[in-house]
């Protein structure tokens, strides 16, 4: 789970990151006000709170937002109001978001900070590693994917141990990699141990503060930040599930969400229903050899609720834009015939009207071959993923 | 012959009176597999499914000789649970829970190391030698002795793998295992490759991988260092994923770049591996290998 920038910077700032000041607004007028509380003359930093990077570099899809990105720099009082007017309830397009964009519903009004220098902080989890890893680098006008990409000796990767936070030496080190005055070290530790403590305490996934800027005095101040929380720890954090911005998420991934599953948007046409990634990007490979591609994705993982199965099929069942569907089952610790037994409910609730092929192996599967054969419903049953995907398209081009 | 569990395992379950726990041990119980007792906090002193319960992996192992672990508690209960485990200096433990949060995963790890104890998992369907032992979830129907080794990121993809063996003039498995779905897991490829190696009734070995970290290319270059080898066929799933998308790690785009599904190809390729582009191709490469039955 993400969260917007402004929550973000409030979390940090209990652990002694210095943020600028800044306040949130829903309205153009409610932006004027909090700027003079913000900053007397300004400049200030309109942000546009959506969850993405690069939203600086990123444009808006309507006309009245006017040709400047999502993060503006205001010089005068009465271009608050008339920036605010543009972004709020424009849609924001960066090279996260999709072609689609996100709608605006809110903006970060920031004072502008001056700084001398700025450069990349993150605190994530090497998985090889199993560390809790941070990650410095001076990304100048690169984005820190392109620098890992191709010139990943630029990205400093310190691994700090879980019990404590950095030590001498480290700190020292980053000073020298990011070519910091020596007089930036006390700021530079209160920065990474308040990542290290904020990470652990609220069971983030990853922090990053993209950019971090240098003060003349020699300050770090978090110009911005994103942090990612761990969804499998989000029941320890009751406080973090409540920011949870439904706006941000579509509307069938919450509704999977609801039922523990996942569910993944694409470009294609063929809905599947499957219980592993794995077997999903298989899947997807082989739509792929064949010139097809998913419409969607249903991961309905070890689910064990033949209801909860049910509705996660329904989602499948009423996306538009789906004109077969898939389901492949490789039964384990999830049972087949709860499948076969969701399916049934789920058609005789919303109806069937697109092809659907079936593919059971594993975990009482003959039965659940049994139940869909009894039910009349016209449901196409494959032995093989290979053959079922072959099916699925057949049976898609046939009813064109 | 086979790789980390067999008939002389002496399996404790955690957790052993949950409703799963109980569908799947009756299961493996009835596949042969040595199951010794169950351990549910409290419960210590009753019989579940014929077997002995204790509050603890302790008095589990003291009392009746356990060796291996396979643990069917929920995930905010893993890291409780591997720490006795751990304690107890179990040989093997199985974790089939999903979604272990990360910060307990990172303090396993931290226990896990330099002590005795083997982690396969999370999120694994666990692990499976036929004939001899079942330890997790695994449909023991599709599985036969054989001399093919079977190790997998994915779940589901291993079973495919396992019916592959079977199109294969049923060629069979010596030991399957999945490393588990989470992000952070317990042993991986380079593990599972050296005791393949070392295990003389496996012939030739399946790895399947996927996207995300660098299992894979790992693999590879331990395989590549290796003076005898056996044959390795290996896939890699993802090709069709657009970059970015949340199917993923996202992590993994911060700190490793981006690494596609073919750059893991290429490295097992660079290695030596028989690299296979869809599930069907294994039986064919492996008919392949063993032309005849």
């Amino acid at each position: 789970m993400n969260i917007h920038e402004y929550q973000a910077k409030k979390i940090l700032s209990k652990y002694g990151i210095v943020i600028p000041k800044g306040k949130i607004a829903y309205t153009p007028n409610e932006a004027k006000k909090v700027a003079a509380k913000v900053s007397l003359r300004g400049p200030w930093m309109l942000k546009a709170q959506i969850q993405s990077g690069a939203r600086a570099k990123g444009y808006f899809l309507e006309e009245k937002a006017g040709k400047k990105a999502g993060i503006r720099l205001i010089k005068s009082r009465r271009d608050i109001i008339k920036n605010a007017e543009q972004m709020l309830g424009s849609t924001l397009v960066t090279l996260q978001t999709g072609p689609k964009g996100k709608s605006v519903s809110r903006i970060y009004v920031e004072a502008y900070t001056k700084v001398k220098k700025i450069f990349y902080a993150a605190l994530v989890i090497d998985r090889m590693a199993s560390a809790l890893t941070l990650l410095v680098a001076e990304t100048g006008e690169k984005e820190i994917n392109e620098l890992a990409l191709n010139e990943p000796e630029k990205i400093l990767k310190i691994a700090l141990p879980l019990n404590h936070g950095v030590a001498p030496e480290q700190i020292r080190k980053v000073l020298e990699f990011l070519k910091l005055p020596p007089r930036s070290g006390r700021s530079l530790k209160r920065l990474i141990n308040g990542l290290h403590k904020a990470f652990l305490d609220y069971d983030a996934s990853m922090i990053e503060i993209n950019p971090v800027g240098v003060m003349g005095s020699g300050q770090l101040v978090a110009l911005d930040a994103k942090i990612s929380f761990d969804d499998n720890a989000l029941y320890r954090h009751a406080d973090i599930s409540a920011l949870q911005d439904d706006y941000e998420e579509g509307e069938r991934e919450l509704q999977a969400a609801k039922y523990k599953f996942t569910y993944c948007d694409f470009d294609g046409n063929i809905g599947c229903i499957v219980n592993g990634d794995g077997l999903a990007m298989a899947i997807m490979d082989e739509l792929q050899k064949r010139g097809y591609s998913a419409a969607c994705f249903l991961n309905v993982k070890g689910g064990v609720d033949k209801d909860k199965i049910a509705s996660g099929i329904k989602i499948i069942m009423t996306n538009p834009k789906v004109e077969g569907i898939l389901i492949n089952i490789l039964g384990g610790f999830l049972r087949c015939n709860l499948i076969a037994e969701g399916i049934i409910a789920a058609a005789s609730e919303v109806g069937l009207n697109v092809p659907l092929v079936v593919r059971f192996e594993g975990t009482n599967k003959d039965e659940a071959k049994e139940i869909l054969q009894h039910s009349k419903l016209p449901v196409i049953i494959a032995e093989e993923m290979d053959s079922a995907v072959d099916s699925v398209i057949k049976a898609v081009e046939e009813s064109e | 012959m086979s790789i980390l569990v067999n008939k002389d395992t002496k399996v404790v379950c955690q957790g052993i009176t949950g409703s799963q726990a109980t569908f799947h041990i009756k299961r493996s119980l009835d596949y042969g597999t040595h199951v010794v007792s169950g351990v549910t906090p409290e419960k210590g002193g009753e019989m579940h499914l014929g077997l002995p319960v204790f509050n603890t992996v302790k008095e589990a192992k003291a009392e009746t000789g356990a060796n291996a672990s396979v643990m069917f508690v929920p995930a905010p209960a893993v890291k409780a649970a591997m720490k006795e485990a751990v304690e107890a200096e179990l040989d093997l433990v199985v974790c089939i829970a999903a979604g272990v949060p990360l910060k307990d995963m990172l303090e396993v790890k931290a226990m896990l190391k330099g002590s005795k104890t083997k982690l396969i998992g999370p999120n694994t369907p666990g692990i499976i030698t036929p004939g001899e032992a079942r330890l997790g979830i695994f449909p023991e129907n599709i599985h036969h002795k054989g001399k093919i080794g079977i190790v997998s990121r994915s779940s589901t993809l291993t079973y495919e793998a396992v019916i592959e063996t079977n199109r294969a003039n049923n060629l069979g498995q010596s030991t399957v295992l999945g490393l588990g779905d989470d992000m952070m897991i317990g042993i991986d490829f380079i593990d599972s490759l050296k005791a393949f190696h070392g295990d003389e009734e496996t012939k030739a070995i399946v790895m399947l991988g996927h996207l995300g970290g660098t299992f894979e290319e790992d693999a590879a270059k331990y395989y590549k260092s290796l003076k005898k080898k056996k044959p390795v066929i290996g896939l890699v799933v993802g090709d069709a994923v657009p970059f970015g998308h949340k199917m993923g790690y996202a992590g993994d785009v911060i700190t490793k770049g981006r690494i596609s599904a073919q750059d893991k190809k290429d490295a097992m390729q660079d290695a030596g591996i028989i690299v296979v582009n869809s599930i069907k191709e294994i039986h064919e490469e492996l008919l392949k290998l063993f032309p005849k039955a």
